[in-house]
């Protein structure tokens, strides 16, 4: 089986079915010239009366718009009664498309879901063959929303009775996502609010300071962030009262003044050595009854085979072999005296904690010590070590240890201090809510006053009453170049190849035209200033081989737009669209034509230039 | 009752009430033929015989209660676990009170034209007319459900008390197709464009505009320095507002909204989104009328899914015949059979995206 519908296939089940017309949403636009590729060598063609009626049609178009009477997709629609309709066609090519199904003379339209929204006229039937679409260079699955948009062109109003939204599967669609599509209640919207220099250079215009922040709440972003606020403020409602109960005890911070007392309490605990109720001679001798050691008991003597504290009461005990050969365990409180002589033992980790050899040596030796031996002389330290007195200080400041509420303090601490933490969780969440925006603004603010558009006291400079007029993407880089002067002097086409180089967003690889030099000197520059911006502004991504196309377009006049779709790889469409976009930004540079009448000049010849052929015939 | 006797009146019940009964009871019973099930029941009735005579026989009157009841259902799912089979067993139960699915006749007829009708307003554009009078308007409905309509009626209204009205649309090609049409409408000298490269006829009493061109109108109006007539502007429509939550230019929207003149209508027209009270809320909190909600979900022309099989063989995807609204799961029987083994065809080693 093959993994999606053949075209023709589809068609013909289609009109089989009395389902078109169709529109079929493919993944790319080269699925799209694909499907139209496959119906060069079938025979369905249309009867010769719907051929004519196609050729009429068509003829009305071409009339108003000359650029496609050459279009390469022209017979396969005559013949077949299909067309491609994608973002890489001419603006008039759609239009030709549209007023064909306006009129009912097509069968099938191939679109990209891309531009669902794009595509606007209905038909009887729509075919969807995937279940995502390409975003930002990455594939996403289609919302509800989307599913919907696209099913919506189902169905003519006032020409169908029912409208079909068919489903044909190609590799890797899912099912799920679209299912859930058609059924679902379509996704809440949420506002994309940015704000941009020329919004903050417009607003300081019109407005003081002080009445920013009034405006910015009016936003539909405030709106959703009050939203979510409020429900941070229920939460915290609920915290108010949950807190009831610890409200103030003996002191009026219970929950502040017990945390402290048990950080310090548990602090002190953790100074210096665990504090033993023994002797301080035994703990000094403890230190010296290591295996092999003579030590003197009240009656005899003895040999120690290990040291070690017992297990409940941490108390220092040894294990002592004693004249005799009997292995004892006992406190070394029972030890009277340490001798200065240690014998030979190797140790072993289980009883007799040495070696039977070594046993039997130790035995032997301890029998034939002399009667007196020399004492080892131990100094026992009486005094013990004192606490820090800044610690002595600091709990003699609590009063918790003899407070009535101890108890209860000590009880709720836990629970009273999660709730108040989550209390001022949010209390922060909701601060942030409500300022963000403003803060976000001032950061805009901050940075025109370090360029120079705003006047330490937020007043628009002389740089800034011009540079408001550049309400377009990447302002500040334009108007950072304006004030370098890099345009001082430039050809018209040299400006219009930057101009489309700084508007031009997409990365989509292709082949271009040769750049001439002095454009790749002058992108240089603007690549640099770009970088130094980019902390303020994203850097846009400048392509050389796309201002290359564009300075041809302008620089040599003679040059047709087939001439100029030969030279590059890219579509029609999105040539069109660069040039409509890099016209644009002239005109908004035209705009400057009181402060900068050198630049606005050279912007209108630009435009003049630019606005010919394919680009003059379209509004 | 012994086990002769036990046995025999199992061997009498159909297969699938002994499934029933092994539910719970022996593993993976879905797997066994009757005489092992009844083997294997037989052997774990021994811990609780009481218990699984009662269940038993508590099955067997349930059948012969309702003898005329849809026969036995197919041997139960693949279940994996018994959670799993339990939420398919209720899944089934849920989907048995529904007809049986649509068959594929049912579901191709109705193709046609309808016979034309003079054109009556829906009631809900009578309404959003009406409430047009009284303060702003959000319209949300599915595409295709004559939007268009209110726009037209709404501005012939405000041009007829010689008010300036605005159209705002998202896109140039939009621009340029409502300059069209609302020029056939209303005639070429009462209908203006600016857009960022066209400028015909800009004082005409109606001007169809970009978004952003209308955002740099109300800028350079506030800026006080262009003779734009905004205090005769009596209404501004928006088309396609769903454009609020585009990441790229939503925010041209918010803009044009906020510094919209208060003296001025706003007509929002957007296409089916989950929270249009929000912006009604949004445009009541910030605007001095109130902003009026027109909502429906209601299609026009009604809306069949379908699945066309590689192959060619066409199914409906939903077992009723119109869409299923909130119930994604009710798969047409043969598009699920259809669309389970093109995925086993097409995936690679069965795995799933």
């Amino acid at each position: 089986m093959p993994p999606s519908i053949h075209p023709v296939d589809l068609i013909t089940a289609l009109r089989q079915r009395h389902l078109t017309p169709a529109i079929v949403f493919l993944t790319s636009r080269r699925a799209c010239d694909e499907a139209m590729e496959s119906f060069d060598h079938t025979n369905s063609v249309l009867p010769p009366a719907r051929q004519e009626a196609i050729a009429k049609v068509l003829e009305q178009v071409i009339a108003q718009y000359p650029s496609i009477a050459e279009h390469p997709l022209i017979p396969t629609v005559q013949r077949i009664g299909v067309a491609a309709h994608h973002a890489g066609h001419l603006p008039s090519w759609k239009i030709a498309v549209e007023e064909l199904m306006r009129h009912g003379c097509l069968d099938a339209v191939f679109a990209t879901t891309t531009l669902a929204a794009g595509v606007d006229f209905p038909a009887r039937t729509v075919i969807i063959t995937q279940s995502s679409i390409r975003k930002a260079r990455d594939f996403t699955d289609l919302t509800i929303g989307e599913v919907q948009q696209i099913a919506g062109r189902a169905g003519r109003r006032g020409k169908d009775l029912v409208g079909f939204a068919i489903v044909t599967p190609s590799p890797y669609i899912d099912l799920g996502v679209l299912t859930k599509g058609f059924t679902g209640h379509p996704e809440a919207i949420n506002s994309q609010f940015v704000i941009s220099y020329p919004m903050v250079l417009n607003l300081l215009k019109a407005h003081p300071l002080d009445q920013m922040q009034p405006i910015l709440a009016k936003s539909f972003a405030q709106f959703q962030l009050n939203q979510r606020a409020e429900i941070l403020e229920r939460k915290l409602d609920d915290l108010h009262q949950q807190m009831e109960p610890y409200g103030p005890r003996v002191c009026t911070d219970w929950i502040t003044q017990w945390h402290l007392y048990d950080q310090v309490r548990r602090q002190r605990s953790h100074r210096g050595p665990v504090r033993r109720h023994e002797p301080p001679d035994v703990s000094a001798r403890f230190h010296f009854l290591t295996p092999g050691r003579i030590a003197g008991l009240a009656k005899s003597r003895g040999v120690v085979l290990r040291q070690y504290r017992s297990k409940g009461q941490k108390s220092p005990m040894v294990t002592l072999l004693r004249q005799g050969g009997a292995i004892t365990e006992c406190p070394a409180a029972i030890v009277t005296e340490v001798f200065d002589r240690v014998l030979d033992c190797t140790e072993a980790p289980v009883y007799p904690w040495c070696t039977t050899e070594s046993l039997e040596s130790l035995l032997r030796e301890l029998e034939e010590l002399p009667a007196r031996l020399p004492v080892l002389p131990i100094l026992v330290s009486k005094e013990h070590e004192p606490i820090p007195d800044a610690i002595v200080q600091t709990l003699g400041d609590f009063s918790c240890p003899t407070c009535p509420s101890r108890s209860a303090c000590q009880k709720d601490h836990a629970h009273a201090s999660k709730l108040r933490q989550e209390q001022q969780r949010n209390v922060k969440a909701i601060q942030a809510l409500r300022t963000s925006l403003w803060h976000r603004f001032q950061d805009k603010i901050d940075a025109l006053q370090h360029f120079g558009y705003l006047s330490p006291g937020a007043r628009l400079t002389e740089a800034g009453e011009w540079a408001r007029l550049i309400r377009i993407d990447h302002s500040l880089l334009i108007t950072e170049l304006i004030r370098a002067e890099a345009f001082t002097g430039a050809a018209p086409a040299l400006l219009a190849a930057v101009m489309s180089s700084i508007a031009h967003d997409d990365d989509r690889p292709g082949a271009f035209p040769r750049i001439s030099p002095g454009l790749g000197s002058l992108l240089g520059q603007v690549r640099k200033l770009a970088e130094s911006l980019s902390p303020y502004e994203d850097p846009p991504l400048l392509r050389a081989d796309i201002a290359a196309v564009t300075e041809q377009w302008i620089a040599d006049p003679t040059l047709t737009w087939i001439g100029l779709c030969k030279k590059t790889t890219m579509a029609e469409g999105d040539i069109y669209r660069l040039l409509a976009r890099t016209l644009e930004f002239l005109s908004q540079l035209h705009t400057l034509k009181d402060t900068h009448p050198a630049l606005a000049d050279c912007a209108s010849q630009a435009i003049a230039s630019l606005r010919r052929g394919v680009l003059e015939e379209l509004p | 009752m012994t086990t002769e006797e036990l046995e025999q009146l199992l061997a009498q019940q159909p297969i699938a009430l002994l499934h029933r009964l092994a539910r719970g009871r022996v593993q993976r019973h879905f797997r066994t033929g009757k005489r092992r099930l009844i083997e294997l029941l037989l052997r774990h009735s021994a811990e609780n015989r009481a218990g699984f005579e009662s269940d038993l026989l508590a099955l067997i009157g349930e059948r012969t209660a309702r003898p005329a009841a849809p026969p036995p259902r197919p041997a139960v799912q693949p279940a994996r676990h018994s959670a799993e089979a339990r939420r398919a067993a209720s899944a089934h139960q849920e989907q048995e009170p529904h007809e049986p699915a649509v068959t594929l006749q049912a579901w191709l007829e109705g193709i046609g034209v309808p016979p034309p009708q003079p054109f009556v307003p829906d009631p809900w554009q009578e309404d959003a007319l009406a409430k047009l009078q009284t303060g702003d308007v959000i319209v949300s409905v599915p595409t295709g459900s004559g939007k268009t309509y209110v726009a037209v009626e709404a501005a012939r209204r405000a041009m007829e008390e010689n008010r300036t009205v605005i159209y705002a649309s998202p896109l140039k090609a939009l621009s340029n197709t409502k300059f069209t049409e609302f020029s056939r409408i209303f005639g070429a000298d009462r209908v203006g464009i600016l857009t960022g490269d066209r400028r015909d006829n800009g004082q005409a009493p109606l001007l169809i505009m970009t978004t952003e061109i209308l955002r740099n109108l109300l800028y350079d109006a506030a800026g006080g320095e262009i003779d734009v007539r905004l205090d005769t502007l009596g209404l501004v429509i928006m088309d396609e507002s769903q454009y609020l939550a585009d990441p790229e230019r939503g925010v041209v929207w918010e803009e044009t909204i906020i510094f919209c003149p208060s003296q001025a209508r706003l007509l929002l027209l957007s296409a089916s989104i989950g929270n249009p009270h929000d912006i009604a809320d949004w445009l009541t909190s910030i605007r001095s009328t109130p902003c009026h909600l027109i909502k429906h979900s209601k299609r026009t022309v009604p809306l069949r899914a379908g699945y066309l099989h590689p192959d060619g063989k066409l199914t409906p995807l939903f077992r009723t015949l119109g869409i299923p609204h909130g119930h994604p799961g009710q798969w047409h029987p043969e598009a699920k059979r259809l669309f389970a083994r093109y995925e086993d065809e097409t995936m690679p080693s069965g795995r799933r995206r």
